[in-house]
């Protein structure tokens, strides 16, 4: 597990607990909630950008290479799907599903990973 | 749990049922988000164990692409309103619980004939058993925003 996967560790689970506690708490998504998950996109691009420079450096995939930016590009997709099905219904149940992202990504990160290395 | 007691409420039933038979709403938004989550990561790992490795294993693979078919098609059918829909969901989610219950169950007592992996293989356990409460959670949610009988 390198730096990129404590990132989104942290941020996700951070974005998971704000948008579970506001779902919990009867809330509509707002701009704290939905900016978590921004913060989670956020936290993917990080790991976007430095892994196409790690593989420019030179450094090698030892899993699928395929595999691993099908899920992070599938990750990055996950986010403002959460956001735009968030605005379409403004209730608390959008909370719960801006809270899935933030796991989810976790989930993919460590995924990814295990590809890696 | 507050069960829907149509004897009860005759009136709220009826004019809830009457404009919308929809299953898209508050709880079932978070259903629908988990269950496309699971509808791309199935189809995208029955994908590619079928163009790598299908050979290995066609059984477990094949029951991999078939996991996947029923996610989608019970994101699709539980997002969209009216009765067709809703006996598709149903038929989705009850082909979804006896897939995970028996692949579960095989996986179990003859892993010599299941030693592939699949979504539904142990009971779903490599994805935290969510498969297995997903289609629990499903039919209770199908129950009710059930049509009304005519």
């Amino acid at each position: 597990m390198d730096a990129y996967f404590y990132i989104i560790l942290v941020v996700g689970l951070l974005s998971s607990g704000v948008c579970l506690g506001a779902g919990i708490l009867k809330k509509a998504p707002n701009d704290f909630t939905i900016l978590s998950v921004a913060a989670v996109e956020l936290a993917l691009l990080v790991y976007l950008v430095g892994s196409i420079v790690r593989v420019i450096a030179g450094e090698p995939i030892a899993g699928e290479a395929w595999e691993f930016w099908g899920y992070l590009a599938t990750a990055m997709l996950l986010p403002p799907a959460a956001v735009y099905w968030s605005i379409l219904e403004r209730t608390r149940w959008s909370n719960f599903v801006l809270a899935a992202v933030g796991v989810t990504a976790l989930v993919m990160a460590a995924r990814m990973n295990q590809i890696w290395y | 749990m507050k069960a829907p007691r149509s004897g009860a409420t005759p009136a709220k039933a009826e004019g809830k049922a009457g404009v919308k038979d929809t299953r898209n709403t508050g709880p079932g938004r978070l259903l629908i988000a988990v269950y496309a989550v699971f509808a791309i990561s199935a189809t995208a790992r029955a994908g590619y164990q079928i163009l790598t490795k299908f050979s290995e294993a066609p059984l477990a693979y094949l029951l991999s692409a078939i996991a996947a078919l029923v996610y989608v098609v019970a994101t699709v059918s539980l997002a969209k309103p009216g009765r067709t829909w809703f006996r598709i969901s149903l038929a989705a989610v009850l082909v979804e619980l006896v897939g995970v219950l028996v692949v579960g169950a095989l996986s179990v007592f003859d892993p010599v004939a299941f030693p592939h992996e699949t979504v539904w293989s142990l009971f779903g356990r490599g994805y935290a058993f969510i498969p297995l409460l997903l289609p629990v959670l499903g039919l209770v949610w199908l129950y009710r925003r059930r049509p009304r009988l005519q």
